[in-house]
């Protein structure tokens, strides 16, 4: 392994003192002089025909300074599929139709949050209610009504996947087996509710603080959806309090923020209550997964096919990316000879899905990682042998798909299984306590442009200033993951420089460089390649002229903890301010600052790296009233070189709690369209109190195309948890439940059934 | 569904002794409410789901929030006693474990040092953690109102879901608990989906009494089955008198489950709930036996 000095080291992050003593601002901290409130009116109905829109009397309440509908704005659609324009379906304010219970269909500007609620009340609106089609496979039959006219059988997005040929895999398969799994809605639920603040200057031109994880691609949305050129709108997050998806795109009331504030000529700012931000955001995919496996007798893996079908909500969201990554994710951890998949994404009268954490991983998983039990136990073989014989294994070439460079999928099976002593523990815990394993692999960033960019995934700028410090200008939005530290740890060793000499400015499309965004735990890797590629020019520039001053090559320098020097003779050497100074000096006073870009050129069409995480659940169930205790959860983490190894055991905890929600108590439960626990009381995230102890094991890889080996570490390890559990479930009480969350009710009714006379 | 939205516009009326607020409840003719601790009604008005026209503080009279105990009266609680000062008292967790243990069951830290045992009753919501807990105690309310003073047990207090016996210009003035017999214990099982930050699914209470090895006295009562907190009296009936016996506390359990009337919701099925009360019926007596001070189970 190699030594670094900033790298690798358990730095507390530099967002951290701000956010403990209360001084963080997040965009609803945020004021203006004169500036006003706005609200959205929301449709109450799941599907129906608007009719006509009444505001006079809403606009004749005093303090009220502005009321928006669908007339106002440009009447074009926005959203981010600018690679296949049809995806582009959403409208800041309804036209004609509304399509969910919480579609945008006014809004108002007012002095104060008060009177802009009051004003909501006295907006007339007449609709003519449609059928609700709530059940996606009922919306893709041939004849039910469409809820966007142009798309038949409601069918959003349909993707196939297919290499070899499973007809002959299966064939050539002793043991073949089928299972129907069904993943829950699940809600995203970041801890600070959206809210924007936008503001107009006198030359028309808007800025607009926003809780977003992609500035830039919401700068060119919005500026799209207000008829405005691109560079006439500032993107700026502020402090941002949890994304994991929900805050990836432009939302309707940002476009409706901007136009009161447009139209009023002051500031506006906008707040999603808790109860928006349950049920008018985003949700992951419910999906029904339809999955045959084919083994040799020995455990060999042959042939595998998959059917999902998503309910994708309202609009397109990013269900597309969703619906292809759960067909690739069944090719990722075990070699795999052939494979088929088919998925369809398909509309319906409900809150749009996007991409969750464990994008279109989550899923897949549960299913191919319940079945690989059910696999094992029926073949006699461990569970963890039967992994290890199919384990993906490094530079292999997933057909069509991509190349696995590093992966540690092994080691994290081995090892996990070493920290719990599996082998002495599996089907020999006492009756009522189980243990169960599941992996996952999830991408370093996507590398598919979507969003036609013309523009490099990732840009980053660094000055170097004469005092020795240096400042990093980076695209990148921090979302709570800690990428700004990350950020500033890549440059700092690359820089030789040390990590409080690094100060950021980080995603604000006025001043940062173009970055492509925070979804797909791509940042550390892709943005973090970047910042590298600046490090690198910027030390080129110093070196070349600081070489002939320390009488060697340029090619033969090298810099470490403020100390320029030739390689193997520390002496004479020249600190990093004076270097900086004579640098200026001989570019006649010009600041020393360089660009760096990342673009994952020709890496497949999912993602340059991936990593892998294996998971021990241990649990203990309660036969009587069916409640499950995960009393422990072991978590082997393969993601490359861990750059903050504290900010990686953080992310590893939120992942894995976010999974053990996903496996046991949370659920979008809505009846006719409308959400029914849209409150932290009755949408169940685990507490502190639900947690399991948690250990992480590092498993350590050197991923070739990372910064410093680094590869992704937020993401991945929500997937295995739900399956674990499962597994572990199995092996306490011998019973599966295969659809989630894997409530009380449900392990009584599998129980029930498994010894019909007890 | 109603979504929170600002509070609507109230008067706020803060009198400065319970006989004034009585008055200024009647005077308002059933559009007033009384407020304590809040932490229910505000939510509900911030959901439209009440809407009165003003709002009576409790908080100006003084001497409202006290815990008193006495051998003669027992344990004596105000009307803006804390769920949290009941969760901290050590005669409580003492002397009235159950009602310590409902307590902290409930909310979080937070919202128990703002919400009251009184509050919890008079929101008579039908999974209200402190009504099993205090009728198993034999505890009796004190009401009050501008022509009479009366008591009615904790049982009789309940008419429905959010609605209590209270009359027009009645406040719920003190809630009395007697003293809880020597050889005696209490268990409450809150059955929930998550670990804290829950309402029950089911809530059970149970206190026993024993006298030699038998069962001289025991109430069990449920939360979250019915559209009211209520107590089994079909299921004491086969206890009482009688020594301890699995099979009994079995038929105890089926008993309950029988007598109880749950509904479906978002938090669990009728049927469910039906089931878990034999469950926890069962449970939370064989702990509240075992915990009696001289039980067999206790001398071990």
């Amino acid at each position: 392994m190699k030594e670094y000095s900033v790298v690798g080291k358990r730095l507390p992050r530099i967002d951290s003192p701000a956010k403990a003593m209360g001084q963080a601002k997040y965009a609803a901290d945020l004021v203006l002089p004169r500036m006003l409130h706005g609200k959205v009116l929301r449709s109450p109905h799941p599907h129906a025909r608007i009719l006509n829109i009444d505001t006079s009397q809403a606009e004749g309440l005093p303090g009220v300074k502005a009321v928006v509908t669908g007339k106002d704005t440009k009447g074009v659609k926005f959203g981010g599929w600018r690679a296949f324009t049809q995806l582009i379906d959403q409208y800041p304010l309804c036209m004609d139709k509304v399509r969910y219970i919480g579609d945008e269909v006014a809004a108002v500007a007012a002095v104060d949050e008060d009177t802009a609620e009051e004003a909501l009340d006295l907006i007339r609106v007449d609709y003519e209610p449609l059928q609700a089609i709530l059940d996606p496979e009922a919306a893709m039959k041939e004849g039910a009504p469409r809820i966007h006219e142009e798309v038949e059988r409601n069918i959003c997005w349909s993707r196939f996947i297919e290499f070899g040929n499973v007809e002959e895999g299966f064939a050539r398969s002793d043991y073949v087996r089928e299972d129907n799994f069904s993943l829950q809605t699940q809600a995203y639920a970041p801890t600070e509710p959206r809210a924007c603040l936008a503001s107009f200057d006198h030359a028309g031109r808007l800025t607009i603080w926003t809780s977003t994880q992609c500035p830039y691609p919401v700068q060119c949305q919005l500026a799209a959806a207000l008829g405005l050129r691109e560079g006439d709108v500032r993107v700026v997050q502020p402090f941002l309090g949890g994304g994991f998806g929900a805050k990836f795109e432009l939302f309707p009331y940002e476009v409706c923020c901007s136009l009161l504030a447009q139209k009023t000529g002051r500031p506006v700012k906008m707040m999603y209550t808790r109860q928006e931000e349950f049920s008018a955001s985003r949700t992951r995919h419910a999906m029904k997964i339809w999955l045959k496996t084919g083994f040799k007798k020995d455990g060999t893996l042959m042939a595998r096919q998959a059917r999902a079908v998503l309910d994708g909500g309202a609009y397109t969201s990013f269900g597309p990316t969703v619906t292809f990554t759960a067909g690739f994710f069944h090719t990722l951890l075990y070699r795999l000879p052939n494979y088929k998949y088919e998925g369809y994404r398909v509309f319906t009268n409900k809150p749009p899905s996007s991409g969750m954490r464990g994008i279109g991983a989550v899923q897949p998983f549960f299913a191919g990682e319940t079945q690989m039990d059910m696999v094992a136990r029926d073949l006699g073989i461990d569970p963890i042998e039967l992994r290890l014989k199919n384990a993906r294994q490094p530079n292999e070439v997933i057909p069509k798909l991509t190349t696995v460079n590093s992966c540690g999928l092994s080691e994290c099976l081995t090892k996990v299984g070493e920290s719990t002593r599996w082998h002495e523990r599996q089907s020999k815990l006492p009756p009522g306590r189980g243990i169960g394993i599941a992996c996952a692999g999830q991408q370093s960033g996507g590398a598919f442009n979507w969003f036609r960019t013309r523009l490099a995934f990732s840009n980053a700028r660094v000055r170097a200033n004469d005092d020795g410090t240096v400042v990093l200008f980076a695209g990148a939005a921090d979302i709570g993951q800690g990428s700004s530290t990350v950020l500033c740890q890549i440059l700092a060793e690359e820089l030789g420089v040390r990590f409080e000499d690094v100060s950021i400015v980080a995603a604000d499309t006025g001043t940062t460089p173009v970055d492509i965004g925070t979804w797909g735990s791509r940042v550390t890797f892709q943005a973090g390649n970047a910042v590298r590629a600046a490090a690198i020019e910027l030390k080129k520039q110093l070196f070349a002229v600081v070489a002939p001053k320390l009488n060697a090559d340029p090619v033969d320098l090298d810099i470490k903890d403020r100390k320029i020097f030739a390689k193997g003779r520390p002496e004479p050497s020249m600190p990093f301010p004076e270097a900086v100074t004579a640098a200026q000096a001989a570019n006649k006073g010009k600041i020393l600052e360089v660009a760096g870009s990342y673009h994952p050129e020709g890496k497949g069409i999912v993602s340059p790296a991936y990593s892998f995480v294996a998971v021990v659940a241990e649990v203990e169930v309660d036969r009587e009233t069916g409640q499950v205790k995960v009393d422990r959860l072991t978590v082997a983490h393969d993601c490359g070189q861990p750059i903050n190894p504290m900010s990686v055991e953080g992310q590893v905890e939120g992942s894995v709690h976010m999974g053990l929600g996903y496996a046991l108590t949370e659920q979008v439960v809505s009846e006719k369209g409308e959400m029914l626990n849209p409150s932290f009381l009755d949408y169940r995230i685990p507490t502190a109190l639900d947690m399991p102890e948690v250990k992480i094991i590092e498993v350590i890889t050197d991923e070739p195309e990372g910064p410093f080996g680094a590869k992704e570490a937020g993401e991945g390890c929500v997937a295995p948890v739900a399956p674990a559990i499962a597994n572990a479930i199995y092996d306490a009480i011998g019973v599966r439940v295969k659809d989630l969350p894997i409530t009380p009710e449900k392990v009584l009714k599998a129980l029930r059934e498994a010894q019909p006379n007890s | 569904m109603q979504y929170p939205r600002r509070l609507p516009r109230f008067e706020y009326l803060e009198p400065k002794s319970l006989t004034e607020a009585c008055k200024l409840l009647l005077q308002n003719d059933g559009k007033a409410r009384v407020v304590a601790g809040g932490t229910d009604l505000i939510p509900k008005m911030k959901r439209r789901d009440v809407n009165p026209r003003a709002l009576i503080s409790l908080h100006g009279i003084p001497g409202l929030e006290t815990i008193s105990h006495s051998q003669v009266d027992g344990l004596r609680l105000g009307p803006l006693t804390t769920l949290g000062a009941v969760e901290s008292s050590t005669i409580v967790t003492e002397r009235f474990n159950v009602l310590y243990q409902a307590v902290q069951s409930m909310a979080s830290s937070q919202v128990r040092g703002l919400g009251t045992v009184a509050g919890n009753l008079c929101n008579a919501a039908p999974s209200a953690d402190t009504a099993p807990a205090l009728m198993v105690l034999g505890t009796r309310l004190k009401l009050i109102s501008p022509q009479r003073e009366r008591t009615v047990a904790a049982e009789s207090f309940f008419a429905g879901p959010s609605a209590t016996v209270l009359e027009p210009g009645e406040i719920l003035a003190e809630i009395q608990i007697p003293e809880v017999p020597r050889r005696s214990a209490g268990v409450y099982i809150k059955h929930t989906l998550r670990r804290a930050m829950d309402l029950a699914i089911v809530g059970v209470a149970v206190a026993i009494t024993l006298q030699d090895d038998t069962c001289h006295n025991v109430r069990i009562a449920l939360g979250a089955v019915a559209p009211t907190p209520i107590r089994v009296p079909g299921a004491e009936a086969i206890l009482k008198g009688k020594g301890r016996s699995g099979d009994l506390f079995r038929r105890a359990a089926k008993e309950a489950a029988t007598a109880c009337q749950p509904i479906d919701d978002v938090r669990g099925s009728a049927d469910y709930r039906r089931e878990m009360v034999e469950v926890l019926t069962r449970r939370a007596l064989e702990q509240a036996w075992d915990r009696c001070p001289g039980s067999t189970e206790g001398k071990r």
